[in-house]
């Protein structure tokens, strides 16, 4: 009888989490529950890692500081050609009485708390959510490119599912030629683009980038580089292999994308994210 | 095996029951951590096989559910597959769970590795995994790999209640 109980509840809840969408709080429920086991789990890498941090060198230290400084003066250099840009951008559109807008996204910095890379699930776990009014659906990117999009929330942490995993599917175009695509995961820290006819000028080394369409994924972030083109005889499509531009397994820090929202200074928002820390 | 630990309720150990639940679960996490590989069993799904074998006046299959959920949140999959596959696989120790536990422990692991193979069947049917020929050969030799595991922790469990029963 316990049996036929439990077969008939993990049935429903299988139906109401695949077709419904119903069990998000349920399931934020859950994962609120075993974020501290999460947390357990990491504990002696962490150690690890403090242990080989302490040992580093002075000298190591004071190079990647002065690293750090040259990368930030190039990125504040690139930051006012962006400026330029973007006042350049809306200056012709207005020329051309379009109602274009730039992405005005602003940005939050989160820390990889975990990180899972198994075929069945491929997905990451930061350590600001619902108090940081993280939400679901908000685009994670690192320093080359988009990584995922949250999925689940914590009022203390929040699960990114990276584009790799088997059921993520993202909206890109081809940059070089601007034709749309689906990019899927596959488990194997490659993705695959889909529908792409066999008359279509695909390249090895052209570089994905989102479409924007669909309205999750902010348009214009690079996403992947085609690494293979395959041509196989009765398929009406090429199997193409991608890599995603993102360091999915590295990238410590990372940034949320919130859309929606008036635009913020860059080095505003990273200062105060940087003080929240 | 003592009198005192035949005649043991599961009620007798609850808390022991709960934090080697709350171990193994975050033993499944750490290998889950990284570039994780399909070779490694199911801890939890070991630790509650190895209850529901030793403590017969319960049918664990409430706890089956509820680690399922977990494993559902861990793995990120629809919720209650995973919770389905842990009480199917409990259904099937309850079953045979008397006679199971007369066996000696190399038979138990014999057992345990049919009952992992019928764990990844399943896992097979409802997610199918992606799997390149490296992670294909390591998904089907973890039945087998089984056989060692089960050992260890039949060790390590019986300790822990011998402990709980001279409490």
């Amino acid at each position: 009888m316990h049996f036929v109980i439990a077969f008939t509840l993990a049935i429903v809840l299988m139906a109401a989490d695949h077709y419904g969408q119903l069990m998000g709080s349920f399931r934020s429920m859950l994962l609120t529950t075993i974020t501290p086991i999460e947390r357990v789990a990491t504990l002696p890498k962490q150690l690890y890692q403090l242990a080989t941090t302490d040992f580093s060198n002075i000298d190591a230290l004071k190079l990647e500081n002065q690293q750090l400084k040259t990368e930030l003066l190039l990125v504040k250099a690139k930051q006012q050609q962006f400026l330029n840009l973007q006042l350049e951008v809306s200056r012709l559109e207005s020329l051309l009485g379009t109602a274009g807008e730039i992405n005005t996204q602003s940005l939050q910095i989160a820390t990889v708390t975990f990180y899972s890379n198994n075929p069945l699930s491929q997905y990451l776990t930061l350590d600001k959510g619902q108090l940081k009014k993280v939400v679901e659906q908000q685009t994670v990117i690192d320093s080359k490119g988009i990584m995922g999009q949250i999925i689940s929330t914590t009022p203390t942490s929040s699960r990114v599912l990276l584009i790799t995993d088997p059921d993520h599917q993202i909206p890109i175009r081809i940059q070089r030629t601007g034709q749309r695509g689906i990019l899927s995961g596959t488990g194997h820290d490659t993705t695959q683009l889909e529908f792409i006819p066999k008359n279509s000028m695909v390249e090895i080394g052209d570089l994905l980038e989102s479409s924007g369409l669909g309205g999750v994924f902010p348009a214009g972030y690079p996403v992947a580089v085609i690494t293979q083109i395959e041509n196989k005889a009765g398929n009406p499509y090429l199997d193409i292999t991608a890599t995603p531009v993102a360091d999915l397994s590295q990238s410590h820090k990372v940034l949320i994308l919130s859309q929606a929202t008036p635009y913020l200074n860059f080095d505003e928002k990273l200062t105060d994210s940087d003080n929240a820390n | 095996m003592p009198t005192k630990l035949l005649n043991l309720k599961a009620s007798q150990a609850r808390w022991t029951i709960l934090i080697s639940y709350l171990i193994a679960l975050a033993l499944d996490t750490t290998a889950l951590l990284g570039h994780s590989s399909p070779i490694i069993p199911p801890l939890t799904l070991f630790v509650l096989l190895y209850w529901c074998a030793n403590f017969l006046d319960r049918t664990h299959l409430f706890s089956a559910f509820i680690l399922g959920l977990f494993a559902d949140t861990l793995y990120q999959t629809t919720l209650g597959s995973h919770a389905l596959l842990f009480s199917t696989i409990t259904f099937l120790m309850i079953r045979h769970r008397l006679r199971f536990k007369t066996y000696p422990v190399w038979q138990q692991a014999f057992f345990i590795s049919l009952y992992m193979l019928i764990y990844q069947l399943l896992n097979y049917l409802f997610f199918s995994p992606v799997l390149n020929s490296n992670d294909f050969v390591q998904y089907w030799s973890m039945p087998a790999i089984s056989i060692l595991f089960w050992p260890v922790l039949t060790y390590a469990l019986k300790k822990v209640s011998h402990t709980a029963a001279s409490d």
